[in-house]
């Protein structure tokens, strides 16, 4: 089975997107992040969800969607990224060492997949190469570029 | 001869302040013992007055700050940081560690999320001291500055009057003077009902003498000139754990 969670900070408004970028764009694009991590697993999913709900999740600060479907709306397009499998995904490593330590979890999780999402804003042209050559590392990342309208 | 109190620091994997933490426990008359989360177990605790979580970037920060390193914590020794406490012991929490502490529900209710700003702010504030009966504020004025050093230091609630509750409550221990970081009622430190256990994000430790404050010209308040208010932080500290045991 397989579940997608995206957490967003419920407290942190849009920012300037220049403030992601060496060099600034003059279309005023504003930008927001989430977080989106997509479980594999066997076992219960009510224990699952009660694991990525206290692992995870904030209730004071954050909001959680659950389902493929984007959390944010009104978006220009976003720009998923993480790390590629070969690479050492350290918050990955950190939830993974967690969940082995925990007695019983009741599920089995099977593969994490953590990406960073990032919500772009306004603005009339495609942009988004822009945000890939300044925020992505071929080295290590891999990402997707998904634009509203498609 | 005086039997000195002993304090336990948590170290966890990115937690960074403990070796400037630890001398200024030591200066105030603390023996310390830093323990790595790998050597954690309740049996740890025997015989200690104070568990201090230091400051820092545990686990990198993933998910939240503090989040993992509760979370580990707890998987370690459950509960056993809550009776601690119950049984007398005191718990601080710098910056990083009040991260970690509002992570193990023993401070009241919040969460510390990204700046207002947006960035990483690192600057001199001017607190006020709200609890001057507070163990850990003794021998500190009514309003004193510390550094600061944190991209996550803005403390928010489930909504704004439980911010507002916690100025009238006294459980806002710390507040900043002027707008630094967009925290609710510009809540710098909590404390919990006890008053023992007690986070706030300004360092504290690094303020240990005049001479590293920006002003050349500044001067103390307190008894020892050459002291910056760091050191009455732990001293009072020191001073109430001495008398409390």
């Amino acid at each position: 089975m397989r579940e997608t969670y995206e957490i967003s900070d419920r407290f942190i408004g849009a920012g300037d997107a220049n403030h992601l970028l060496y060099e600034p764009l003059s279309s005023g694009l504003t930008f927001r992040r989430t977080r989106r991590y997509e479980l594999e697993f066997e076992g219960e999913r009510t224990a699952m969800d009660a694991f990525v709900r206290k692992t995870l999740f904030d209730e004071i600060s954050h909001d959680l969607h659950e389902g493929e479907e984007p959390g944010l709306s009104g978006f220009t397009f976003f720009l998923d990224y993480g790390m590629k499998p070969g690479a050492l995904d350290l918050e990955k490593e950190a939830i993974l060492r967690y969940y082995a330590g925990i007695t019983e979890p009741g599920f089995t999780l099977k593969n994490l997949k953590i990406r960073q999402r990032i919500y772009l804003f306004g603005g009339k042209v495609d942009e988004s190469d822009r945000f890939v050559r300044d925020i992505c590392n071929a080295a290590i990342h891999q990402w997707n570029v998904t634009q509203a309208n498609v | 001869m005086e039997e000195r109190p002993c304090a336990v620091l948590l170290k966890f994997p990115g937690t960074n302040c403990d070796a400037e933490t630890a001398r200024a426990l030591e200066e105030v008359g603390f023996v310390t013992e830093t323990l790595p989360v790998s050597a954690l177990e309740p049996g740890k605790l025997v015989g200690v007055s104070l568990v201090v979580l230091s400051g820092g970037f545990s686990y990198g920060d993933y998910v939240m700050s503090g989040r993992i390193a509760s979370l580990v914590t707890e998987q370690k020794i459950g509960k056993t940081l809550g009776d601690f406490r119950d049984n007398g012991g005191y718990i601080l929490g710098i910056c990083n560690g009040f991260q970690i502490l509002t992570q193990l529900d023993l401070l009241p209710s919040g969460s510390l999320v990204e700046n207002a700003s947006g960035r990483f702010q690192c600057q001199w504030v001017t607190l006020k001291n709200l609890a001057p009966t507070s163990p850990f504020l003794t021998h500190l004025p009514a309003e004193f500055e510390f550094p600061i050093a944190h991209a996550e230091g803005r403390l928010v609630t489930k909504d704004a009057a439980e911010a507002a509750e916690y100025l009238s409550s006294g459980a806002a221990a710390l507040t900043y003077r002027d707008e630094v970081n967009g925290s609710f009622e510009r809540i710098a430190g909590l404390q919990d009902e006890s008053g023992r256990v007690f986070g706030l994000m300004p360092h504290p430790e690094r303020f240990l003498h005049r001479q590293d404050h920006y002003d050349p010209d500044w001067k103390s308040t307190g008894e020892d000139e050459s002291r910056g208010s760091g050191y009455y932080f732990f001293r009072s500290l020191h001073e109430s754990i001495t008398k409390s045991n």
